[in-house]
């Protein structure tokens, strides 16, 4: 077991914002007191629906928030008492990539003098040699040295990202944070990304925390996926996909839509069960169990905490993960509402 | 289904745009049929022309530079690209065609309740019963609860699945026969994309509602629509009914987007 580059130890981050109709103070939790390790050279995905806090989970771990409680640690150093060489160390090897390329690149420069303002920030390569160094790190993006002269808004929405990929792997990061790097393309283009994801961790090793809502494309890459609700990790693993052992999970799960015309579930479906209220607050037990099947009387009084299930290693945070994953595993007919 | 008349009869439809000194052949010869009570789907990747196509049909161009705008548009027999405003605006308020978007919020007003907006977009013709009742029956339709409450809300305090849901209750206050829908769910969370294409099937079913559904996801289409049609560069590459595009895809560019979307679906083993 390799040593995480990147932990979470119970961190907490709350906004606050003025409340829109009336005097006080709104707060959201986004974030409630999640511990998660990244390993060095793991492909991590972090999934869950808009507003389950997986994008503020990012900018934690991108230093970009500082968490309300808890701590953040790099190599064991706490983000906040990091030393100047350390934060150094640190932002080089931790990288970013974000949702939408054409807003993460200055539309006033071209390529070449962009990314040239890292190398000589990093000195990473000598004056002269500037160009044939970008040239090469385009080339393993699969851009020729062409592309150094273009503007942004020159280049597709694939080649945009990859040029943010290009730029994020030229300091020889450990870790890749990317949120959200599919969704701005289109499905012929996402598999190109995501292949080219795969083929620079094959060959750099260099790991990745992808924040997605896509499961599909997350079951393609992902060593370990955390699946995010209302600011909690409710379930961690390597088999989420084909053994949820959380009511939530598979409720992601079967929202997916069928490839197959034949089966065409929306069909079947006559009466649709308006969802409950979600934004209800639940006080006191699980925050989950307005919207789950599953619920049972210990699901109001007792909060359940993330702890080992099955025999995989995966945790997950539901009083019934044994019966859920038991049930998952038989293949048994799936029926949530949603 | 194939019994049905055709309701719209789009052929040989051009649509070149101006930008700069460049003519984009956003649309460039495409035959596009939508029979009663259908639903037809749309996919093509962003830049296919799919979007340009819908706009055209339902005549919502005002604001590009247009070069050409050609081809016989049918609907009912009437000519659209000749029609006069006043006679679009009466296809548009009573029994013709409504539009929904991929962004809801885009399209309706901050600063108005939910209510009137969908009031303003009632048919003149067949009322029965007060206004109010007849946008609360809609509200209703559409799967939102609390109709009397909700139709006193703003926009900005809905989520996104009732926002788009408010823009299918506007888009339905007409009694319109089709329905163009952009990338309806293309926003929402996949657990509110699920519920909202539902409705939406609901609602073609028990009004008999034909529906032309524009999307880059072949799920959407697999779920829903009867019959398909695959845009590339502007062109329908191939038009088949759902079941044999996907068991039988003639265009190596739809096996393609296919295989694609299933190992982006992710219904095979990882390797």
């Amino acid at each position: 077991m390799t040593a995480p580059i990147l932990r979470l130890q119970g961190v907490e981050q709350i906004y606050t914002s003025r409340n829109a109709n009336g005097p006080g103070w709104n707060t959201v939790r986004a974030v409630d007191g999640v511990d998660l390790d990244v390993r060095e050279g793991e492909t991590l995905a972090v999934v869950g629906e808009s507003g389950s806090g997986k994008s503020t989970l990012a900018k934690l771990l991108l230093m970009l928030n500082k968490p309300t409680a808890g701590d953040v640690q790099f190599r064991g150093m706490s983000l906040a008492k990091l030393k100047l060489a350390e934060r150094q160390a640190y932002r080089r090897q931790v990288q970013a990539v974000f949702q939408d390329p054409a807003s993460s690149l200055n539309p006033r420069m071209t390529v070449e003098r962009m990314l040239g303002f890292i190398v000589r920030r990093h000195d990473l390569a000598p004056a002269a040699g500037t160009r044939s160094f970008l040239a090469g790190h385009l080339a393993a993006v699969g851009l020729d040295e062409g592309y150094l002269d273009r503007y942004p808004h020159q280049l597709s929405g694939g080649q945009q990202q990859r040029i943010a990929i290009a730029r994020a792997m030229m300091l020889r990061p450990k870790i890749i944070i990317a949120d959200e790097p599919l969704s701005s393309l289109d499905v012929s283009v996402q598999a190109q990304v995501l292949d080219l994801m795969r083929d620079l961790h094959r060959t750099t090793n260099v790991g990745f925390v992808i924040i997605s809502h896509d499961l599909g494309a997350m079951q393609a890459i992902a060593d370990r996926t955390a699946v995010m609700y209302r600011g909690r990790i409710v379930e961690i693993g390597d088999a989420i996909y084909t053994r949820p052992h959380h009511p939530y999970t598979r409720l992601l799960l079967d929202a997916r839509l069928s490839l197959d015309p034949r089966r065409g579930r929306i069909r079947a479906m006559s009466a649709l069960p308006p969802r409950p209220d979600v934004t209800a607050a639940s006080s006191g037990g699980c925050k989950f169990r307005n919207r789950c099947a599953e619920a049972i009387d210990i699901c109001a009084k007792s909060d359940p905490m993330l702890r080992p299930v099955g025999t995989g290693g995966t945790l997950a945070a539901c009083h019934r993960a044994e019966e859920i994953g038991a049930a998952a595993s038989a293949g048994a007919p799936q029926t949530t509402t949603i | 289904m194939t019994a049905q008349p055709i309701l719209l009869d789009v052929r040989d439809l051009k649509v070149h745009l101006r930008v700069g000194p460049v003519l984009v052949k956003a649309i460039d010869g495409v035959d596009f049929q939508v029979r009663h009570g259908e639903c037809v789907g749309i996919v093509g990747e962003s830049g296919s022309g799919k979007s340009t196509m819908a706009r055209a049909v339902t005549r919502l161009m005002p604001n590009v530079a247009i070069g050409e705008l050609s081809g016989d548009l049918k609907f009912e027999g009437r000519d659209i690209l000749a029609m006069p405003d006043r006679e679009l605006r009466s296809l548009r308020r009573g029994r013709g065609f409504s539009m929904i978007f991929q962004d809801p919020l885009g399209y309706l007003n901050p600063t108005q309740r939910i209510g009137r907006q969908i009031e303003e977009a009632l048919s003149r013709d067949d009322a029965a019963g007060s206004d109010k009742a007849r946008v609360h029956a809609l509200l209703d339709e559409v799967g939102l609860p609390d109709p009397v409450n909700l139709a006193r809300r703003y926009p900005h305090e809905l989520s996104g699945g009732q926002r788009q849901r408010v823009m299918i209750a506007i888009a339905l206050a007409s009694g319109p026969q089709l329905l163009f829908a952009d990338e309806p769910t293309t926003a929402l969370d996949a657990t509110v994309q699920l519920q909202v294409l539902q409705t939406l099937y609901r609602l073609h079913r028990e009004r008999n509602m034909a529906m032309a559904i524009i999307t880059h996801d072949l799920g959407v289409v697999a779920e829903l629509c009867d019959r398909v049609y695959v845009m590339r560069g502007g062109k329908v590459i191939e038009t088949a009914d759902t079941v044999s595009l996907f068991e039988a895809p003639r265009h190596d560019y739809s096996r393609r987007l296919i295989e694609l979307s299933a190992r982006h679906h992710n219904q095979e083993a990882r390797a």
